[in-house]
């Protein structure tokens, strides 16, 4: 069961948005979510601080993503636009409004959970209509939209049946239906891929980028994988330790993270603590903690002498037999990927770095394990940053 | 042979779940049965000789000429029991699931300590608790006291020795059969639910309503059932907070094996009420699967 046919489906098949705030102030665009110094204080015996002075611009009708490991807020700052927490102090405002003292009920914001929490008393036609019901609908108007949504998910014909009844996949697409159905002003969803199959969240990926084109809702996504983060999203804020840690597009946060952190979650990264050697222009020598000279971009306000530390991520870099540049180091292991192989190859002082090579032809490996070799990267994607 | 032993083997594991079935209720149930076939003995007890004469004084009575007329005491008795019952299950429900829901929000470890003073008044003698009531509704009682002393009444209100008074007894009495299963129904209520209703434009209230009661339906059917059957057959209550005007079954049954002397008839009433909530207890399921016709448990 794909949800291909939805990029079909005409926009007006959609219930009707609400009026639009952002035209009452001409020119100004006011971001969809607005949080100025935000802040969360779990209380109790020892208070946990878990969200740090956060201030993010969600933009309208945008795909962003809130990323970082478990534990580093994200979840804590969905929970605080949806209303299930109270915030601590700093502002919050949806469309320019302020959003802090309003109850979950009253907010026009719909959350996708990540274990669905549909309701197991109700049909799936129930479920879709629930809150459209709320909402004040009739409830022939509410079936009919809901209705609809299920349409647009592709399970109309599962209407009458209970959650239970479906599959993992299918409930997946319910939550979907229902939290679109009353049309919201952003939809937050929680992890809702992270309970699927790999297949599965593959196509899922898709169609929530194409839902969300086709709904022209704001989405704010929050996932753990670097990987959906990447592929599904217009800009992505990377969290850690309850603090924003860069928000950007995910090319710059990929190519150009602002920090170690970023570097170190978003893809693999080999680092290398070094000295600016030489500045020549446009490129840098930078002597690595190996002994090693690696060329580099000269970055602004850095000076000879100064310790940075540097990186460059694993299919940037190739291996060669020819020992006449470059790293030199000896191959440790060799991992076949399918698509690429992985070298991790032992440098000089026995620390570590991973290579990755695209299988091309017939995926037969470059080295053998144990053959020493060469490895060089291009100036242009070391990535230089701050110690 | 491999029958016999497999038949041995599956019986052998139930064989102490059949043994305290058939001494805890087969063998009560069928003295029961047996003695309301029986003869009535001059000092209690029964004499072996057959009779029905226990089951028809439950509707029929000689007149003056020895000629059974239909006599609908016993009949308004048990409707009395069920409607004294019921709004018991009634008051237990309103005062049980606001206790239940509260607890259940508690965190874990405040939860065991508020269920285990749920549990305290079974500590005491249900007759001392029962006295203790009268203490506290009769015309110069705490109650009383305080509205006169407060200026809302002048003379004392009648409380105690109505039917309002005994199913103050019984909520109070049975209140903790009703918070329990409610409680443990409620706890294994997924929070994100509730969460999700209230997502969905659901108020506080309306999250409880359509989403909350239903999913602890089978708590507050258990806890209604658990109130129930002990409200329609006790006779504490109604003895000493009704003042033994307000008759219930269970008193007519405890009157029959004492003073009445009269165990036959005592025990037909016995089965008369098993036979009452057996009724009820089929218009409750019945009742049940109507309105939650849909639920997939």
């Amino acid at each position: 069961m794909r949800l291909n046919a939805t990029t079909n489906m005409p926009l007006n098949r959609l219930p009707e948005s609400k009026p639009d705030l952002k035209k009452d102030k001409q020119d100004v665009v006011i971001p969809a979510i607005e949080m100025t110094d935000l802040c969360k204080v779990y209380s109790g015996e020892t208070p946990v601080n878990a969200l740090h002075n956060a201030n993010l611009e969600v933009h309208d009708n945008e795909f962003f993503t809130l990323l970082g490991p478990s534990g580093c807020g994200k979840s804590t700052l969905l929970r605080l636009i949806a209303g299930f927490e109270t915030v601590t102090s700093g502002n919050l405002k949806l469309f320019g409004e302020e959003l802090s003292a309003l109850p979950p009920e009253k907010r026009p914001i719909n959350t996708v959970f990540q274990h669905y929490s549909l309701f197991p008393h109700m049909t799936v036609l129930e479920n879709v209509a629930f809150g459209l019901r709320r909402q004040g609908k009739s409830e022939r108007d509410a079936k009919m939209t809901a209705k609809e949504m299920l349409d647009l998910v592709q399970l109309d014909q599962y209407a009458q049946r209970y959650p239970k009844q479906l599959s993992g996949g299918q409930q997946q697409r319910v939550a979907l239906a229902r939290a679109l159905a009353p049309h919201p002003r952003v939809l937050l969803l929680d992890e809702p891929l992270s309970a699927l199959d790999l297949k599965l969240r593959q196509s899922m990926r898709v169609e929530l980028k194409r839902l969300q084109r086709e709904t022209s809702i704001t989405f704010v996504f929050v996932t753990h994988d670097q990987e959906e983060a990447l592929a599904m999203s217009d800009r992505i804020a990377v969290l850690s330790n309850g603090r924003i840690q860069q928000v950007s597009d995910p090319a710059t946060i990929y190519e150009h993270p602002e920090n170690r952190f970023v570097a170190d979650f978003i893809g693999d990264a080999n680092f290398f603590d070094a000295k600016i050697d030489k500045v020549d222009g446009e490129f840098t020598r930078y002597r690595l903690s190996t002994g090693d000279i690696l060329l580099g971009p000269t970055t602004e306000a850095r000076s000879e002498g100064a310790e940075v530390s540097i990186f460059f991520r694993p299919e940037k870099a190739t291996v060669s037999l020819d020992l006449t540049g470059g790293l030199r180091g000896r191959v440790k292991d060799i991992l076949y990927l399918g698509d690429s192989t992985e070298y991790r190859i032992y440098l000089a002082d026995q620390s570590e770095i991973s290579l990755k090579a695209e299988n091309l032809k017939d995926g037969s490996p470059l080295a053998e394990v144990g053959t020493d070799v060469a490895v060089s990267v291009d100036p242009n994607a070391i990535r230089v940053l701050s110690r | 042979m491999k029958s016999l032993r497999a038949l041995l083997v599956t019986y052998a594991g139930v064989m102490p779940s059949m043994l305290m079935l058939v001494g805890f209720l087969v063998l009560p149930l069928a003295i029961i049965l047996v003695f309301s076939f029986l003869t009535p003995g001059p000092y209690g007890g029964v004499e072996p000789q057959v009779s029905v004469a226990a089951y028809v004084k439950l509707f029929f009575q000689k007149d003056l000429y020895g000629d059974l007329t239909f006599n609908s005491s016993v009949l308004e008795i048990a409707f009395r029991s069920v409607k004294i019952a019921a709004i018991s299950v009634l008051g237990c429900v309103l005062l049980g699931a606001p206790v239940a829901y509260y607890i259940a929000q508690q965190p874990k470890r405040r939860r065991n300590t508020l269920l285990l003073l749920i549990t305290i008044p079974f500590w005491t003698n249900l007759l001392i608790r029962t006295y203790s009531w009268i203490i506290i509704l009769r015309d110069n009682g705490l109650v009383n006291n305080f509205l006169i002393s407060a200026n809302l009444t002048e003379a004392p209100v009648k409380l105690l020795y109505t039917e309002g008074s005994v199913v103050i007894g019984l909520v109070y009495t049975y209140v903790p059969f009703m918070i329990l299963p409610i409680y443990a129904a409620l706890e294994r209520l997924d929070a994100g639910l509730i969460e999700a209703a209230r997502d969905l434009y659901a108020s506080k209230w309306r999250s409880v309503t359509s989403v909350v009661i239903p999913l602890a339906a089978p708590g507050f059917t258990a806890g209604s059932i658990l109130v129930f059957i002990p409200c329609l057959g006790t006779f504490v209550a109604p003895e000493l907070l009704g003042g033994g005007k307000h008759l219930m079954l269970g008193s007519l049954v405890q009157m029959q094996f004492a003073a009445g002397r009269n165990w036959p008839y005592g025990s037909a009433l016995a089965m008369m009420i098993m036979a009452v909530v057996l009724v009820c207890l089929t218009i409750f399921a019945l009742n049940a699967r109507k309105t939650g016709g849909g639920m997939q448990h």
